[in-house]
């Protein structure tokens, strides 16, 4: 069996010789290999292949592309990695026109010429010919009245981002990355080869093609058929990130940018994105049915479980808050889940049989175990940043591990989000690493920023850079309370950054942990010239969020 | 001197701040800015480094600035365009990772980076594309009658002139390289270098004289035996110099390679070294970009008699003889045959050669940030250069963006390597 990445790749030509072709790909739990025989800095998938190849004996040999530098950089590793097995790097040319199909015909040639003499099968052009008659092609777009459709554009995209969509009753309705398309096998009686690459080159054109240009009309073209879009990039690829900037320009319909690395690890960020988009285009996802009942008056309980405090709402029919709390997330998200729950009901003075419904979100809310529904955290900071005041467009929400970006339309509905994660600079846990590294308590590192006389510049943007650069700083007697700004004034940067990507539009609010911090606060006000709404408790805007979905469950049932 | 100093740091701040609140506008600022910058080179050179890299300088300052100044002297590049057929039309060539360069002259780069993520460029992209996206984007850069790209040596070049003809309306020539090296290669780029001069000659209303490529190969085949004469020097001589010096003969190698004028330059080198002392220090072979900036590395490298970079994997990417008779298949060939084209063990092939003909002492391996292509195979560099026995450093920073390199990482890292190389040396 012969592995292959890439939609050039003349599989049907193995095929023909009777190989089994399998296109890789890796799902792996981490890139200790790769990281050392290439560089940390490589696309993702490429270092995904090459762990796979690495712990696999189930191929004789995988076909490359010249398809981009990490792949280039992939075969030089494979090459000398795997000395003994069939390693092929076809130079796959990056115009159409004939000039290109002359050219890799004879490159498909000699590639053939290389297998015949690795393997001593024998390439016959008639059995291609049969083999291209017997494929028939299917439609590339799939459009499914009733339901939600989608479609996916951008860089490979792995099974796991359809699987999500397909379990919760989303419809693919095309996808034109690189692992969706139907193959195009074009018939030329007489010159079966020639014919054959023809069809390989003009299929739907990948960014390294001359002719990508087309792909703007071909994709809006394809855009009609769904209700939204998904642009998937993969981290350290970064071509289609040009095609995302242009299109985010043009494009009418909502448009989901989703990055992801190849990694198993990456499922919860995938599918809190996935999510919180498929909300924010407004239609039913399958719900579990599970339903509890109230007396009396009806109370319904938010929770939202974040990597640093777990918080509660507790909320009647008519929107009145009956009681919050906030506790500290542990180790295990479900035992603060327990926690909170005793807490809430106490200052509610109510018990567990009087909640009618519960939400759950934020990251860890699949683990609350008496939860009837999930939602994810965007969507539920657009509805309570809304409750708060009508007034709010965008949002911007510092947690613990991750920050974001939202955008809110005139009814509170999430119109769009960007969210910046794996990264924990600009986050809550940055904060307390700088915190610490200062030797101050992390509640008292706003109000010491404040009093700040000198301006730093902390100019890193990786926090373990950061970090060291803030002790480089203490070495050099610098002032606490001018460090401290200065790495608010980072934070304010990174966050000013995330808003200009949703676009930015009054008015303004802060939420989550880290709107209590007052040098963040000020940095970030500076920084966007406006002011920023924050709320008394920023840590529950999420809970009263959850606490609207459950109230919207109520009326529906 | 100190007056001096301040009223450049406050023309620099001024241009910055213009750039980012009147971008429109700001550009004849920013030329101005170089012209001054161009004369300030010719009457008061750097005195630490030699008259040759001063010269060089000179040059280079006039090339970015004389053409910014005059609309239609000029067309965008990448580093890899063949700046000779581009020499034919008497238009100058300016490679976008260069003209990023010169940008950072106005700390401008971090503004335009920023700009370019803002619209949704990926923060791993590589940093000179970025800049320089970001800052025609904003509208500080105006935009150019052409430009020529190559694929090569990164995915960057052919997303990036496109992102920028679609976004801004700059037409383009994409030049597609082909990976192997063989015959239907060298026709398949030969053709497109022949469309390229039919489109020069309709942009520019110029007809195209096949006599005046073949003089520009003639020149660069001697500029070339100059360039390995200078290598040879260098073995030999102290030639003071900055990290950035090796970038402006990268320039003028890419650039200006064909022109007379680059030519006498680099006689002048050879001049002018022979009349330096002999070097006793450690010489170093650097491959791929130079951090210019990067406080640690100035400290270390910049006009020492101790460790000399004497050469750089990207000034001397190719390095054979040009048939001047058939002038589009010699280039082609040059740009196929390019150290920075085809699979990593060609380009370990060609570093080994040059390590044969230079005989540093040790290699330093820089790895840009972003850039795939030189990155992923560092490994196997330093595999290659462990059996010819030259020990070699990976760094890794990014050449312009200041905010992804670690001065206190690199600076540990360089200093225990050459700390190694020092008893190496004595051991030996």
């Amino acid at each position: 069996m012969l592995g292959y990445i890439c939609k050039y790749a003349p599989i049907e030509v193995f095929e023909a010789m009777g190989v089994q072709m399998k296109r890789m790909e890796p799902e792996v739990t981490s890139f200790n290999q790769a990281d050392i025989l290439m560089h940390p800095n490589i696309c993702s998938f490429a270092k995904g292949l090459l762990e796979e190849a690495l712990s696999s004996d189930e191929y004789e040999g995988v076909i490359l592309t010249t398809c981009c530098d990490s792949i280039r950089r992939l075969y030089d590793v494979l090459k000398e990695q795997w000395s003994d097995k069939f390693i092929y790097i076809l130079d796959t040319p990056r115009v159409t026109k004939d000039a290109g199909v002359m050219l890799y015909e004879k490159r498909i040639r000699d590639m053939i010429h290389a297998y015949e003499q690795f393997s001593n099968k024998t390439f016959d052009e008639d059995k291609l010919k049969q083999l291209i008659k017997d494929r028939q092609q299917a439609e590339e777009i799939k459009r499914k009245e009733n339901v939600l459709n989608i479609g996916i554009v951008g860089a490979r995209a792995n099974d796991s981002m359809k699987k999500i969509l397909e379990e919760r009753g989303v419809n693919v309705a095309f996808d034109v990355t690189c692992t969706g398309l139907v193959r195009k096998l074009l018939l030329e009686e007489d010159n079966v080869l020639f014919g054959y690459t023809r069809g390989l080159l003009s299929q739907f054109p990948c960014m390294r093609m001359e002719e990508a240009s087309n792909r703007d009309q071909l994709i809006k073209d394809y855009a009609d058929s769904a209700d939204g879009i998904i642009y998937h990039t993969v981290q350290f690829c970064d071509n289609y990130s040009y095609e995302y900037a242009w299109l985010k320009e043009v494009m009418t319909k909502p448009m989901l940018l989703l990055e992801t690395d190849y990694t198993k690890q990456s499922y919860g960020q995938i599918l809190t994105r996935i999510e919180a988009f498929l909300e924010s285009l407004n239609k039913n996802i399958v719900k579990p049915k599970k339903r509890l009942g109230g007396q009396g008056t009806m109370y319904v309980m938010g929770v939202d479980s974040g990597s640093t405090s777990t918080n509660a709402v507790i909320m009647d029919q008519d929107r009145n808050m009956k009681a919050f709390a906030v506790v500290r997330t542990g180790a295990k998200s479900g035992e603060s889940a327990n926690k909170i729950l005793k807490e809430i009901l106490d200052k509610a003075g109510l018990k567990r049989e009087d909640i009618a419904w519960i939400v759950s979100t934020g990251y860890g809310r699949v683990s609350i175990p008496f939860a009837d529904e999930t939602v994810t955290e965007i969507s539920c900071h657009g509805r309570g940043a809304h409750y708060f005041n009508p007034k709010i467009r965008t949002i911007l929400d510092i947690g613990g591990q991750d920050s974001k970006g939202i955008k809110l339309s005139e009814e509170g509905e999430v119109i769009d989000f960007v969210m910046n994660d794996k990264c924990a600079a600009g986050t809550g846990r940055f904060l307390e690493m700088i915190a610490r590294s200062l030797e101050i308590e992390i509640q008292d590192l706003g109000p010491i920023a404040l009093q700040s006389t000198e301006d730093i510049e902390i100019t890193s943007m990786c926090s373990v850079f950061a970090e060291s650069e803030v002790i480089s700083l203490i070495a050099n007697n610098k002032e606490k309370a001018d460090i401290a700004n200065g790495i608010c004034r980072s934070i304010a940067n990174k966050s000013y950054s995330l808003l200009k990507r949703v676009g930015m539009e009054g008015d303004y609010m802060m939420t989550g942990g880290v709107a209590k911090n007052e040098g963040v606060v000020r940095a970030v006000e500076e920084k966007i010239g406006a002011k920023l709404y924050i709320c008394p408790e920023p840590e529950i805007v999420g809970a009263t969020g959850a606490c609207l979905y459950a109230l919207d469950h109520m009326k529906e049932s | 001197m100190v007056t001096k100093l301040s009223v450049v740091d406050k023309y620099i701040d001024y241009v910055r701040n213009e750039a980012i609140e009147n971008p429109e506008k700001s550009f004849p600022k920013m030329v101005l800015g170089f012209k001054a910058n161009k004369l300030k080179t010719k009457l008061l050179p750097k005195k630490n480094i030699s008259k040759g890299y001063q010269k060089l300088e000179t040059m280079m300052m006039s090339l970015v600035a004389d053409s910014l100044s005059k609309e239609k002297s000029y067309v965008w590049s990448n580093i890899f365009a063949p700046c000779e057929i581009m020499q034919c039309f008497d238009l100058n060539t300016l490679s976008i990772e260069c003209l990023s360069c010169y940008l950072t002259g106005y700390h401008l780069e971090d503004y335009f980076i920023d700009f370019a993520q803002n619209t949704g460029l990926a923060p791993t992209l590589c940093s000179y594309h970025k800049t320089f996206v970001g800052a025609v984007d904003s509208g500080v850069i105006p935009n150019p009658v052409y430009a020529v790209t190559t694929s090569l040596s990164c995915d960057g070049n052919l997303n990036t002139f496109r992102y920028l003809e679609k976004k801004k309306g700059v037409p383009f020539t994409f030049l597609d390289i082909p990976y192997e090296e063989d015959e239907t290669s060298v026709s398949y780029l030969a053709e497109q270098l022949k469309q390229l001069t039919i489109e020069l000659e309709k942009r520019f209303q110029k007809p195209f004289d096949i006599e005046k490529l073949k003089q520009a190969i003639r020149i660069e085949n001697e500029t070339r035996k100059e360039l390995f004469r200078f290598f040879e020097l260098q073995k030999k001589h102290y030639y003071p110099g900055e990290l950035i010096s090796q970038l402006y003969l990268m320039m003028g190698t890419h650039l200006m390679m064909g022109r007379p004028e680059f030519l006498e330059l680099v006689r002048f080198l050879n001049k002018d070294i022979a009349t330096y002392p002999v070097f006793e220090g450690k010489r170093i072979l650097w491959v791929h970009l130079l951090p210019f900036y990067q406080e640690s590395l100035r400290s270390y490298f910049n006009s020492s008699d101790k460790y000399q970079v004497i050469a750089s994997d990207i000034i001397i990417d190719f390095m054979d003889e040009l048939d001047e008779s058939r002038p589009f298949e010699a280039l082609a060939t040059k740009i196929i045959r390019n150290l920075y084209n085809g699979s990593y063990s060609h380009k370990a092939d060609m570093i080994g050669t040059l390590v044969d003909e230079i005989q540093p002492d040790a290699i330093i391996h820089f790895c840009h940030w972003g850039c795939k292509q030189a990155s992923g195979g560092s490994v196997l560099l330093k595999e290659r250069m462990k059996e010819k026995e030259i020990p070699m450093l990976i760094l890794d920073g990014d050449g312009i963006d200041k905010r992804n390199s670690h001065d206190g990482q690199i600076k540990t890292r360089l200093e225990a390597f050459l700390e190694l190389i020092e008893t190496e040396g004595k051991s030996c």
